[in-house]
């Protein structure tokens, strides 16, 4: 297929209405196709097949990693480099560390959340081939846009189009990839 | 069967499926166990066995009214329509706080001098004792203990029989009074849970200084009372009573609470421990010390992992907290690892050595006794009402019809949905 192009939009006037023309996407064996919507859908990721994020993952790896690290930092600091008693305590104890390494667990699983959302959402980017169709910015007021791509491997610029057409989208509108 | 004459109102009764004899049966084998275990500590000389089986068996259903009576409230606090389905029987529980948790709350006064040390000291040699002074008298301890259960059920009856009231005339006002009393009523609550754990609880050992430890009681108490909802909830569900008000999205809700409070509660438990253990003075760490002493140790340690770890990390997963077949027996864990909790707390004043075993059917008896005798009374209560709440005016979006959406609905579909 053409390389210039991103996909086709359409938009449509409810919940309801797109939740009914995503199911018809998913049943004409589409693939790659998203929905943008002002506020969520009940339903719409059982829909589009969307499993639960990946995020979570990043967060426990950053967030265990920063809290084994202080605790290896606090026992390298006051067991082993040099050992100092303080209050008459152990030179490490669990109780010591838990309170400095489960804040860092906290800072670590915030950056994790972070760094993680946006790598899966490939962010940060300058531009947006969708954002260059002033009807797309309707999605975050009023309407309910569904776009199906064009590495999508059943793209078909008319029959793509005309299936848009049929399941009750209005203004389906070519967007072009501009990179 | 309800008399209600509106639409939906009648509650099917419960099919217990052979169930039902369960809690009477619980009530008398365990009124004849704990009538046994009261024969036999007394004849042994250690009746504050039997006294601390009923403060431990009691202090968990109290923990539990407490709890319920605390999701009531903030469910009509916070507005949330998603809670209106568990709503009606956390009412119910929570009213449990009226007569009947007073009447399991007498014997704990009555054995009071073999479960509180402080009792048994004269204030005037010493001066722990004098300092907490009028409360810390027998008097004190009977009027401050009446005026908790005042407040309590003053509190959970308002916000049952208004609940109750709307069933019938769909007042707005009854929602606008259960709102009312649920805010003055959560800052009563806190001050009343903190108060009442200490002087029932902590005070098993009066020398203790903790000040975490209403916010520790609190923790659990809204922990168990989550696991209770998640299953009665789900029981009720599959019955059909809740079908039409309860989704996936509200178990999800009630485990991600549960999951919460796991952490909540493991958070002031070891707040509670760190600040001791920081300050290293002898008279707060003697709390602990006695605790590691003999099986106390063990204890410690199942507690560490069965009331946090276990829980934790089973409940992590998004996906699993709609999983029954996962959550219920984490819910009976939760269950199982606060009475040991509660236990934690009431049992090592007494028994420093280590909890002696062979005593372990009477504490056991107590819980089936005063289990058994509270189900029955929830059931009683449950079975006279409907079992949500009718006309509530979040009811149309609990039952998954947003208002706002309604008109994107396809015309058959609301058709479908009238009676």
């Amino acid at each position: 297929m053409n390389d210039k192009l991103y996909g086709i939009m359409a938009e449509f006037d409810s919940p309801a209405a797109v939740l009914r023309a995503a199911k018809a996407v998913r049943d004409a064996g589409y693939r790659r196709w998203d929905v943008f919507s002002p506020f969520p859908v009940h339903g719409m990721d059982k829909v589009m097949g969307l499993g639960n994020s990946l995020v979570g993952w990043v967060s426990l790896l950053l967030g265990a990693g920063a809290f084994m690290s202080v605790v290896g930092l606090i026992w390298y600091a006051n067991a082993f480099d040099y050992p100092l008693i303080v209050g008459g305590k152990p030179m490490f104890s669990e109780p010591m560390t838990f309170v400095p390494s489960y804040i860092m667990l906290i800072m670590g699983g915030a950056v994790g959340s972070l760094v993680g959302m946006l790598a899966f959402n490939q962010l940060p980017r300058l531009n947006h081939p969708l954002l260059s169709k002033p009807r797309f910015e309707l999605a975050s007021r009023d309407k309910f846009v569904l776009v199906i791509g064009v590495k999508d491997d059943k793209f078909c610029l008319t029959k793509t189009r005309q299936l848009l057409e049929k399941i009750g989208g209005n203004a389906v509108t070519v967007v072009e990839d501009e990179d | 069967m309800s008399h209600s004459h509106h639409h939906h109102s009648a509650t099917p009764r419960l099919d217990l499926s052979g169930w039902g004899f369960l809690p009477s049966f619980l009530m008398t084998a365990g009124g004849l166990l704990s009538v046994l275990g009261l024969l036999v500590s007394w004849k042994h000389g250690v009746l504050f066995e039997f006294g601390c089986s009923w403060l431990l068996a009691f202090m968990f259903f109290y923990s539990l009214a407490i709890g319920a009576l605390f999701l009531v409230m903030i469910h009509h606090l916070s507005g949330a329509a998603w809670s209106l389905g568990p709503r009606r029987f956390c009412e119910h529980i929570a009213s449990l706080l009226g007569w009947p948790l007073v009447l399991m709350f007498i014997p704990v006064g009555l054995f009071g001098h073999q479960i509180y040390q402080w009792m048994n000291l004269d204030p005037a040699t010493n001066n722990l004792v004098a300092a907490k002074a009028p409360v810390f008298t027998i008097p004190g301890f009977w009027i401050t203990s009446g005026i908790f259960f005042a407040l309590l059920w003053f509190l959970s009856s308002r916000l049952s029989s208004l609940s109750i009231e709307q069933d019938q005339t769909g007042a707005p006002s009854c929602t606008r009074k259960m709102n009312f009393h649920s805010g003055w009523g959560i800052v009563a609550l806190s001050l009343l849970l903190t108060f009442s754990s200490v002087l029932w609880m902590k005070a098993v050992q009066y020398q203790f200084f903790s000040c975490i430890y209403g916010v520790y009681f609190f923790s659990d108490c809204a922990w168990i009372a989550l696991a209770t909802v998640y299953v009665v909830s789900v029981i009720l569900y599959r019955q059909g009573a809740l079908s039409r008000v309860l989704h996936e999205h509200c178990f999800q809700n009630i485990a991600l609470l549960l999951f919460g409070f796991t952490l909540f509660s493991a958070y002031t438990e070891f707040a509670q421990y760190f600040v001791v253990w920081n300050a290293n003075m002898p008279e707060e760490t003697f709390w602990y010390l006695i605790r590691e002493h003999g099986n106390w140790w063990t204890l410690g340690l199942v507690l560490i992992f069965g009331h946090f770890f276990v829980p934790f990390f089973v409940l992590l997963p998004l996906k699993i907290k709609t999983n029954f077949k996962v959550i219920v027996p984490v819910c009976i864990l939760v269950a199982f690892m606060h009475a040991l909790d509660l236990a934690f707390n009431i049992f090592p004043a007494h028994r420093s050595e280590g909890y002696h075993l062979r005593w372990i059917w009477l504490p056991v008896g107590v819980f089936m006794f005063m289990g058994g005798f509270l189900a029955n009374v929830f059931l009683m209560r449950f079975h006279s009402h409907a079992a949500y709440p009718q006309r509530d005016p979040r009811l149309l979006e609990a039952m998954g019809m947003n208002p706002n959406s309604i008109n994107d609905l396809a015309p058959n579909t609301l058709a479908n949905s009238q009676p």
